[in-house]
């Protein structure tokens, strides 16, 4: 039998004009997807907007389509593009659910990684009432071509099914996944209640929550001489670095790095407690999950898929993210040594239900369904 | 832990950071491989009292003639020591501590064949690095200094003679990760070098092909215009 052929559709997995590459959720599962596929015996090509150059990541090829026009966040001419060149290839996967219009390839898969128009600058950009609904029937559309609609929360399948009805069948909940051997609890837990670190381990932007979690750590650390707060993750720019590096010069017990996936685990491990304050955008975040994977508490925001994996009181506070808020949330943490414990081994518990051997069966089931 | 080769040029550097450099170094790298461009103080004594070094000595100094043979012929020296990974720095460049507790998480990855790191140049005094115009090291970016050896690659340099920067240029193309471990540049520590530094500048870049002209010039800039900030641990 000969290989079968796979072309993964993105936007930007590198930057379109330099090396710049992050390795942000949306990456990180892309990698992992197409290790998964190579794993099942497929052969897979990434095709992303670029100048037309051909790069490789990981030991998959990268090509690059020269266009760029995106209206009402689809991208006709870079989907059609991929449509008509791609015909070597027998499957697809859209790897981002607006790339499916205009037009799919028929045996095609598409994934949404959660809802990204709770934004408040969505409604700026697309406020008014007919481009909304231009938007709207172009999603519909997108719905309609693949034969599988992968979403990463439940979220979002309830907002599709009350928005654009009938496609029930189609939707497939996979929700993200954590490595938990790779991710787990200290061997021991650290004795000493000297110091409570609090982690944030997003990027630097507001809707992660990052200008109430500043606030919140001043206030904190002001109040309890024993409170640290660890921020880490990238900035969009390097100006956000920047500044973020000089207002951390001037408060007492305050953190900023970044570190390389493979210290994350230990950066979890010296955390007492994990915040993941999201306002909007939020699928069922990675680092959540690693977070409860590591046997630690997570505060939540009210967004996105964040609900199906924090119980408020259970295995963390799923909250709204307000500076209050996240102060109150993290006091009682904060001040409780035997809840944070209890807490921690109930996440922990949940994690394993998003282990990563889970969501390869779970991928493995639909590709059967699918590409054939 | 995969082998990790650093590779150096150096010249009359026996009075500077020489031996602080080859100290840090000894903390995380396996060789070292020097090209001594023709010193005539005890730099190669130094060198060689640091038993991972290997030392290579030029009769005629060639830097300033043209950096990109000398480059070539010390990258020639340093694939021969057989690395899994090539640190280029200079001898005045010193990885700030944390590393090397962290440098093994990035020499294990396989993601990324290359780390680029931001670099801080200490101004005057060496607890405060500058922050004005391009000497901004939040702002000017990352590039890359550490890079997984691999012999597949070309290992051409570009066709210029002066700032043809320290890799090979297929090296410098590879996806990189962003480091946030920040690199100490000294050079510019000592008030007595920099008007010397200046002069070497400008005479290697007449025309101000490689840099705007301002920037030369903000190199002798009095002290109440330029901007410092503090290094912290």
């Amino acid at each position: 039998m000969t290989t079968k052929k796979v072309a993964l559709l993105t936007t930007n997995f590198f930057h379109p004009t330099n090396e710049r590459i992050i390795m942000g959720g949306a990456e990180r599962y892309q990698v992992d997807l197409c290790r998964l596929l190579r794993e099942l015996g497929f052969y897979v090509e990434v095709w992303q907007i670029g100048s037309g150059w051909t790069r490789e990541f990981d030991g998959v090829r990268i090509r690059s389509i020269p266009v760029s026009r995106s209206e009402y966040h689809t991208f006709p001419d870079l989907s059609t593009a991929f449509y008509e060149n791609s015909m070597a290839f027998d499957y697809a996967i859209y790897f981002i659910l607006t790339l499916a219009y205009p037009i799919a390839r028929e045996k095609s898969i598409a994934i949404s990684h959660g809802i990204f128009w709770d934004w408040p600058g969505f409604d700026l950009m697309a406020g008014r009432l007919e481009e909304r609904q231009e938007w709207l029937r172009r999603l519909g559309i997108a719905l309609t071509g693949p034969q599988k609609l992968i979403s990463v929360d439940t979220n979002t399948i309830n907002f599709f099914n009350a928005t654009l009805p009938g496609f029930y069948h189609k939707w497939e909940y996979i929700p993200n996944y954590v490595d938990t051997d790779l991710f787990h609890p200290p061997e021991e837990e650290k004795n000493s209640t000297d110091t409570i670190r609090v982690l944030f381990p997003r990027r630097l932007v507001p809707v992660r929550g990052i200008n109430e979690t500043m606030r919140a750590a001043e206030k904190l650390t002001a109040r309890y001489p024993w409170i640290e707060f660890h921020f880490c993750g990238r900035g969009h720019d390097d100006n956000a670095e920047r500044l973020m590096s000089q207002w951390i010069a001037t408060q007492e017990r305050c953190f900023y790095y970044w570190k390389p996936l493979e210290m994350m685990p230990e950066v979890y491990r010296q955390a007492d407690i994990v915040i993941i304050p999201s306002r909007s955008t939020e699928g069922t975040s990675l680092a959540a999950l690693e977070a409860m994977a590591s046997g630690r508490p997570v505060i939540a925001g009210l967004a996105g898929g964040l609900s199906d994996i924090v119980l408020h009181g259970y295995n963390g506070y799923l909250i709204k993210p307000t500076v209050e808020n996240l102060v109150a949330a993290i006091e009682d943490l904060a001040r409780d040594k035997a809840k944070r414990q209890i807490m921690g081994q109930r996440a922990r518990e949940v994690a394993m239900t998003f282990n990563r051997k889970i969501w390869a069966e779970r991928w493995a089931r639909v590709l059967e369904t699918v590409f054939r | 832990m995969p082998k990790v080769t650093a590779m150096m040029i150096v010249r009359n550097e026996a009075n500077r950071y020489l031996e602080r450099c080859l100290k840090a170094l000894t903390n995380y790298v396996d060789e070292l491989v020097i090209l001594d461009d023709a010193s005539t103080d005890a730099t190669p004594e130094i060198c060689l009292s640091f038993p991972m070094v290997k030392l290579y000595c030029r009769d005629t100094p060639l830097f300033l003639k043209d950096e990109a043979q000398l480059r070539h012929e010390l990258w020639h020296y340093t694939v021969a020591t057989n690395p899994e990974w090539i640190l280029a720095l200079d001898a005045d460049e010193f990885l700030e501590t944390r590393a090397v507790r962290e440098l093994p998480y990035l020499l294990k990855q396989d993601f990324f064949p290359a780390i680029s790191f931001r670099l801080f140049d200490c101004w005057g005094r060496e607890d405060y690095y500058r922050v004005d115009g391009l000497w901004n090291p939040w702002l000017r970016g990352f590039s890359i200094y550490l890079v997984k050896y691999q012999p597949w690659l070309d290992a051409a340099w570009p066709l210029q003679k002066f700032h043809c920067g320290r890799l090979p240029l297929a090296y410098r193309h590879l996806p990189h990760l962003e480091s946030d471990l920040r690199i100490k540049h000294l050079g510019w520590a000592n008030p007595a070098d920099i008007r010397a530094k200046y002069e070497r500048a400008v005479s290697q870049d007449p025309t101000f092909k490689y840099m705007p002209r301002e920037h030369y010039e903000s190199i002798l800039w009095p002290a109440d215009k330029i901007k410092l900030e503090k290094w912290q641990d």
